[in-house]
């Protein structure tokens, strides 16, 4: 069937193609990963707050956030919207990590992710922030 | 370059609004657009000591979504000589505001957070504000949470008093330093006699007790308490010491410098 659909497609479409895939695939296992250190480190408080559907990302969810996560979601809070590269631009971190970090607060319930084009979009669904 | 600065203190009656109101108005006599914001809502006082005509929308309005910002913008730049502009943005006295700005929930609070730093768009980049001061009630309190997370810099007004000196120890570690704000501690109400004669060592101690950067210190004026908050000090009393502290405060901070 994919073998179907690509077959009129140019060659650079393919690959962009496969790109995409394998981006969508890195950020599943950024966040995988991210989970089992987290996992392994809290315990079961980061699997109960895993479970949380549209958590308020209000100041005092910050304040009792880690460190690491706290950085990247006050990033979202300024940005309003904003893609790992840009988060990565402003934490200085590199963006695997903001991306793996962005995708556990997605997880999380604090922020919503959209897909456009290749691109993904982190931000604090409208409803719930203004 | 602009900036967004919130007055904080952990105990109530450390000099707060006295500290915002001078320290804008320095900086709009000095030709700079400023406003300055109540965000105390359990105890407004803006209105009070900046005798304010009646507004037709405060702060409240702003942040529940019901006006834009520019409605709430009271300009006084009348009052302060010079060229500069000062405007002010204040809280709701009234008990019922007062009452519902109480009850407010952690979905409301997300969204002020979110209203206070679109104020980075709408008054610094589209209206040319240079400075925002936000002048917020002491502790924990969520609006001034929001006014911490949303400024570039904290001014922290503290007294001698043990029980104030414990707290802003406590909430420079566990509130600014969390947030990674740059930040400024102002030793309020120094008894002169102690300032003078002891400046450096006093400035070195409170620098080692802290380690946060001062930004200044301000002996107690028998001349602000007998005011009794009825003045814009460094607009009415240029020649005062008070008026002089302020300046230097102001340029410190203009210039991210510190003691």
């Amino acid at each position: 069937m994919i073998r179907n659909d690509l077959s009129n497609k140019k060659p650079i479409t393919i690959l962009e193609k496969i790109e995409e895939s394998l981006e969508k695939l890195n950020d599943k296992i950024e966040v995988m990963i991210e989970i089992q250190k987290n996992n392994n480190g809290n315990g079961n408080s980061q699997r109960a707050s895993l479970s949380l559907p549209d958590a308020s990302l209000d100041v005092m969810t910050l304040l009792s956030m880690p460190d690491h996560l706290r950085k990247t979601a006050m990033t979202i809070c300024r940005c309003e919207r904003a893609t790992a590269d840009q988060v990565a631009d402003q934490t200085k971190r590199a963006r695997a990590v903001e991306s793996a970090y962005l995708n556990q607060l997605v997880i999380m319930g604090y922020l919503k992710k959209e897909r456009k084009g290749r691109k993904a979009f982190f931000f604090i669904e409208k409803e719930t922030q203004s | 370059m602009s900036k967004i600065i919130a007055v904080h203190s952990y105990k109530g009656g450390t000099g707060k609004t006295l500290l915002s109101v001078n320290l804008a108005a320095t900086l709009a006599k000095e030709g700079k657009k400023v406003c300055i914001f109540d965000l105390d809502f359990r105890a407004p006082s803006l209105f009070a000591i900046l005798k304010a005509p009646t507004a037709d929308f405060w702060l409240n309005d702003y942040l529940n979504n019901t006006c834009e910002i520019n409605k709430t913008l009271l300009d006084l730049s009348s009052r302060i000589p010079g060229q500069g502009k000062f405007y002010s943005c204040l809280a709701n006295p009234s008990t019922e505001a007062i009452r519902d700005m109480s009850s407010k929930d952690r979905k409301w609070e997300m969204r002020a957070l979110g209203r206070l730093l679109a104020l980075r768009e709408t008054l610094i980049k589209d209206k040319g504000f240079d400075y925002l001061f936000f002048d917020t009630s002491p502790g924990l309190q969520y609006s001034s949470i929001n006014a911490i997370v949303a400024a570039d810099y904290v001014v922290v007004a503290t007294t001698g008093d043990r029980s104030d000196v414990d707290g802003t120890k406590r909430m420079l570690q566990e509130l600014y330093n969390l947030f990674e704000k740059k930040t400024g501690l102002v030793l309020n109400k120094v008894l002169d006699s102690s300032m003078t004669a002891k400046k450096t060592e006093m400035q070195n101690k409170i620098k080692a007790d802290y380690q946060v950067p001062m930004l200044g210190i301000v002996p107690c004026f028998c001349e602000i308490l007998r005011a009794e908050g009825n003045l814009i000090f460094v607009q009415d009393k240029p020649d005062h010491p008070f008026t002089k502290i302020m300046t230097e405060m102001a340029r410190r901070v203009e210039n991210d410098e510190v003691v």
